[in-house]
This record gives C-alpha cells, sequence and structure tokens, in this order.
C-alpha cells in the first residue's frame, strides 16, 4: 500500500510540472515519467497487458511524436502568445466543470470490496491471447484489411506525382 | 464468406497488375473478380445460415440482397471509371485497390453479427474514403475533402467506439442475439449506461449516413471530392450505412424502441428539411446532388422509425432506386463537366438538343428521385411511406410529403435547363462504357417502377 502513495505522489508531482514547466520539450519529458507511473499503477493492478500497450504506445510512441512535433513547430523558445483573460476565464469555468464532475462521480461510486484479486489470472497476457486468436480471432484477421488499406493510401498520397499526362 | 474473401483478395490482385504495368487489365480483372464475389453471394441465397465464426458474421438474405446491391453499384461505378482515374495520376491500380477495400468493408457491415465487426467492417469503409476523397492532390477541395472529412469521421467514430464500449458494459456481450436477449430478460432493469450506448451509436451512424445534426460534413466532402468517388460515397457508402443501421436497430435494440423512436424521428424530419431546403438554394449541381443526398437518408431513416417485419425490404427497393438514379446524375455530370468545365446548373443548358440520350437519362434520374410514378423512386417513396402509416405516424408521413414536393423544384431545373434554356453548347461526346451505364440505370429505374414486384418482395 505504501508503494501506492509513493507512486501516486510521483504521478501527481509529474503531472503538475508539466503543466508549471515554461520549456514544452521539459514539458514532455515530464510527460513520459508521468505515464511511466501509470505503468507501475497497471503493473500494481495485475493489469500486465495495459501496462506493456501504455509502455511502449503511449511512453514509446505518442510521446515520440509529440517531441517531433514540438521540435518541427520549434516551440523550444518561450514565445508562447500571452493569452487574454477571457480565454484564462473559459479555462477556469472548463477545470471547474471537470473538478466537480469528477468529485460528484467520486462522491457517488459506491464503495466497492477493498481491493482483493478475486481471479488470479485477471488481466494476463495469456488470457488475452486466448480469446484474441479464439472467440475475436474473424476481428483480428479483418483488421488487417484495415491495416492494409491505410498502409496503401498512405503511400499513395505521399509520392510525388509524375506531371499529368494532358 | 466467400464473397468478402474474394473482394479482400482482389485488391491485392489489382495492386500486383499495377505492380507489373497491365493498366489495360485493371478494370476487366476488378469487373470480373467482383461478378464473382455476386455470383457466390446470390448462390447462398434462401439458406439462413446460422452466424458463423464464434457468431461475428452471418449471411443472411438481407446481407445477400444488400450485398447485392452494393456489388452491382461499384460495378457500375468502375465502368464509368475508364479513363476517369488516368487524367488524375498514374496510380490507377492503387485507386482500384481502395475502392475494393472499401467495398471489402462495406460486406463486413452488411453482415455483422457481433458490434466489433460493425465496428471494424465502418473503419475500413471509412478509411479507404478518407484516402480516396483526397487523391486529387493538386486540388485545393480535394484535399479540404479529406481533411474535413477525416476529422469529423475520426470523431463519429470515437461516439460510436464510446456507444458500443458503453452497450458492452451493460449487457456484458458484443453479440447482437445476446443483447437482445439481455433486453428481454431485465424489460425493468436496463442500465442508464445502456441507453446513453443506444443515443451515442446513432450519433456515429448517423453521422455515416449523413443525416441531419450530423450532417455539416456532406456538402463539402461530396462537392471537393472527386465526382466518381462522391459517386461512390452517396450511393454504395450511404447504402451500407442505412444497412447495418437497419440491422442494429431490427435485431437488437427493436423490444426498448419506445425509448429511442422520438430522437430518430426528430432527427428524421430535421433532415428532410434542411436537406431538401438547402437544396434549393444550390447554383451547383453536384452540391445539389449532395444535399438531396441528405434528404434521401431522412427518407431510408423512416425504415427504422417505423421498424416493422418490411422495413428491410422497403430500405432495400428505396436504396436500388437512390443509388441507380444518383450513378446516372454524377455519371452525365462527369462527362458535361469535361464538356463545360464547371458543375453549375447553367453547365446543363441546351443539352438536349445535342445529347438527347444524355438528357433523357438524367431526366429519367431526376424524376425517379423526385418521386414520380412509373419510376422507382416513386415505388421506393411509397413502401417508405406506406410503412410509417402502418405505425399511425401521420405527421411524419405528411412532412414528408411536403418535403418531396419542394425537392420537385430544385429536380426540375435541370430538366428545365435540358430542354428549354436556350444555348448552343458542342456536343458532348459519349464513351461506350457511359452509354451503357446511363442505359442500363436508365432501364433499370423504369423497369423497377413500373414492375416493382421484381424487388419488393425479396426480404
Amino acid at each position: 500500500m505504501n508503494l501506492f502513495y509513493f507512486i501516486a505522489f510521483l504521478s501527481i508531482l509529474f503531472a503538475l510540472l508539466v503543466i508549471f514547466s515554461k520549456n514544452p520539450v521539459h514539458s514532455v519529458l515530464y510527460l513520459i515519467l508521468t505515464f511511466f507511473t501509470f505503468t507501475i499503477h497497471y503493473v500494481l493492478l495485475n493489469a500486465q497487458f495495459l501496462a506493456i500497450v501504455n509502455f511502449i504506445v503511449y511512453m514509446g510512441a505518442i510521446m515520440v511524436l509529440f517531441l517531433f512535433v514540438i521540435m518541427l513547430l520549434n516551440l523550444n523558445k518561450d514565445t508562447e502568445p500571452v493569452k487574454s483573460s477571457l480565454v484564462k476565464f473559459a479555462g477556469i469555468i472548463g477545470g471547474a466543470c471537470l473538478l466537480v464532475v469528477i468529485v460528484a462521480a467520486v462522491k457517488a461510486l459506491g464503495k466497492s470490496d477493498p481491493v482483493i484479486l478475486k481471479q488470479a489470472d485477471l488481466g494476463l497476457v495469456k488470457n488475452l491471447g486466448k480469446i484474441l486468436f479464439g472467440q475475436f480471432l474473424l476481428p483480428f484477421e479483418v483488421s488487417s484489411l484495415l491495416l492494409f488499406s491505410a498502409m496503401v493510401g498512405a503511400v499513395l498520397l505521399a509520392t510525388k506525382d509524375k506531371p499529368v499526362k494532358a | 464468406m466467400n464473397t468478402l474473401i474474394i473482394i479482400s483478395v482482389l485488391p491485392i490482385i489489382i495492386l500486383y497488375l499495377g505492380l507489373y504495368k497491365a493498366k489495360k487489365a485493371l478494370l476487366p480483372v476488378t469487373i470480373i473478380g467482383l461478378l464473382t464475389a455476386l455470383g457466390f453471394a446470390c448462390a447462398q441465397w434462401g439458406n439462413e445460415p446460422a452466424p458463423t465464426f464464434s457468431g461475428m458474421l452471418q449471411f443472411n438474405n438481407f446481407s445477400i440482397a444488400f450485398s447485392a446491391l452494393t456489388i452491382v453499384s461499384t460495378i457500375l461505378i468502375l465502368l464509368l471509371s475508364k479513363d476517369y482515374f488516368e487524367r488524375i495520376s498514374d496510380h490507377v491500380a492503387e485507386y482500384y485497390a481502395v475502392i475494393l477495400f472499401s467495398l471489402a468493408g462495406v460486406i463486413v457491415m452488411l453482415s455483422y453479427h457481433n458490434l466489433t465487426m460493425l465496428f471494424i467492417g465502418i473503419e475500413i469503409m471509412s478509411v479507404s474514403l478518407y484516402i480516396l476523397a483526397g487523391i486529387k492532390k493538386n486540388d485545393f477541395a480535394s484535399n479540404e475533402a479529406a481533411l474535413k472529412y477525416f476529422l469529423m469521421g475520426a470523431f463519429s467514430t470515437g461516439f460510436l467506439l464510446f456507444g458500443i464500449a458503453l452497450i458492452y458494459g451493460a449487457s456484458g456481450s458484443f453479440d447482437l442475439t445476446d443483447i437482445r436477449n439481455w433486453i428481454l430478460m431485465n424489460p425493468r432493469h436496463i442500465d442508464p449506461l445502456f441507453y446513453t450506448g443506444i443515443l451515442l451509436m446513432i450519433v456515429g451512424l448517423c453521422f455515416k449516413i449523413g443525416a441531419a445534426p450530423f450532417h455539416f460534413w456532406t456538402p463539402d466532402v461530396y462537392e471537393g471530392s472527386p465526382t466518381l468517388i462522391t459517386a461512390f460515397m452517396s450511393t454504395v457508402v450511404k447504402t451500407a450505412g442505412i444497412a447495418a443501421f437497419l440491422r442494429l436497430f431490427s435485431t437488437c435494440f427493436n423490444p426498448i424502441s419506445s425509448f429511442w423512436v422520438p430522437t430518430l424521428l426528430i432527427i428524421t424530419m430535421l433532415t428532410l428539411f434542411i436537406g431538401n431546403i438547402t437544396a434549393l438554394y444550390q447554383q451547383s449541381f453536384k452540391r445539389m446532388l449532395a444535399f438531396s443526398s441528405i434528404s434521401h437518408a431522412g427518407y431510408l431513416l423512416f425504415a427504422i422509425v417505423a421498424l416493422n417485419s418490411s422495413s428491410a425490404n422497403a430500405v432495400l427497393t428505396y436504396a436500388t432506386a437512390y443509388s441507380i438514379a444518383s450513378i446516372i446524375a454524377f455519371g452525365v455530370l462527369i462527362l458535361v463537366r469535361q464538356q463545360a468545365g464547371t458543375d453549375n446548373f447553367t453547365a446543363f443548358d441546351g443539352l438536349a438538343k445535342k445529347n438527347p440520350f444524355l438528357a433523357f437519362t438524367l431526366t429519367v434520374a431526376m424524376l425517379s428521385l423526385a418521386g414520380i410514378p412509373l419510376t422507382a423512386g416513386f415505388i421506393g417513396k411509397f413502401f417508405m411511406f406506406s410503412g410509417a402509416l402502418s405505425q399511425y405516424q401521420v405527421a411524419l408521413v405528411i412532412i414528408a410529403v411536403i418535403n418531396a414536393i419542394i425537392s420537385i423544384y430544385y429536380y426540375f431545373r435541370v430538366i428545365v435547363a435540358m430542354y428549354f434554356n436556350a444555348a448552343e453548347p458542342a456536343e458532348v461526346a459519349v464513351p461506350p462504357y457511359y452509354t451503357f451505364v446511363l442505359g442500363f440505370s436508365a432501364l433499370a429505374t423504369i423497369v423497377i417502377g413500373v414492375y416493382p414486384v421484381l424487388v419488393s418482395g425479396l426480404i
């Protein structure tokens, strides 16, 4: 339990650092750390698959994409435009609404049984694999069509055309 | 299943043909492949198989009838593509392949028996369409259409997926029969999650068919995309969307229809009014067709609002009439646009003097879209309205009739321009493929209009 509180503290700390750091690149680096603490949370909850996916997809792929975009747009300097007070006001209202909703949701939540793993193999990759290659084999295979079509399309849109003949 | 396999393998063959520069073989191979797929689909007719692949797909008569309609529409549209894609760029094989991938997604959407398959089918179809909308890389309107369609489509997919997740959370299953049984077992204690899920799925599906509060992408995307792709979107894709909608609601959510019928009723009325009244003000024929397609989505929704045993048949008839009439309209538009260089109504001035055949087929198409008797469109509207009346939706039918009258004005504008406006345009050259497609479609429109038994008793 102490481990949970320590990790939770780190999550909140890094999340705050994301929004308070002036340099966008630092923000992204802190965001990576935040996601890493989430991965530890998933492991603590026995959700192996989610932990791995979170590690690979969010920390790996998406964060690298963020970094690339920030570097491409050259946001490295403190060129962030000063926001008008109206935008700030709207932001405060939006954030407060979210807070109210979250508090209400937490209050409305019935207190469940204390977290005890009833099914020891819940959330393991092995079970997921069995379902995926058994009952959900057809959707899994048909998804390949989706990826293939998207790949053909990406190449099609990215290749340079020769000048069109009359 | 064979149909799906053939339509999935066919684009790969086409890509290989493109790799080996067999340009001449592309269209014949595609058409032959699609006809084979059609043959395999029709061979399944009559035996109602149980859901296959752990309940993922079910090829019943409903799926076969709509698959046949979409495959035939695709064949007709691809016949119009002769020399069309070559003008855009050299990658003709890829265009055919992506269209066929889209069709594979459509087939999945028409035969799903599990919400995961519905989602994957919609995604295969949509992703291919985002690409197709943007294939004119140097054309600003086409780029805009692709980006707009992609962003809006991604949002609507989010709604759909969220809806599916909530329904799964409430009922504990993705399977259509299981969800239905769950509703029947717990008639009193249906989770609010479930209702939210239904509403979110309505949002996602209404977006895909372009119904009213979610129609904002339609005019720009239809206008910006290449005309042939617009024809594909407004016929095959719309048919698939409404069929998937109908399959979901008639098998799954039918027992709690009192919850969602009012929602859909409002959506239908809004769709009719927005589609028809905005179409009145259009100067571009292509944009007018986009708005008219919105209003037709409204008529198609009638079958779901007034769900009964003949709904599937009404949708099939209406979708057939609408698809073939739209193919004529877009085919003629492609030819006229090549000649006149514009999509406006003025491009059609005096067309009847030099091209009586084109003018005649377009007239048939417009009459069918407006729902004049002796055309297929009238039969479609008749089935829709009588279905709605049998469920005592009198107000809806009155509104629909008013809208049908409004629509006559803008459909007849083209006819008036072609026959009565004085202008001396040069003759439009009509390639033989076009003659075949236009002639076939016009003939089918009239035959179904005169002899509706051909399609009315199918499903």
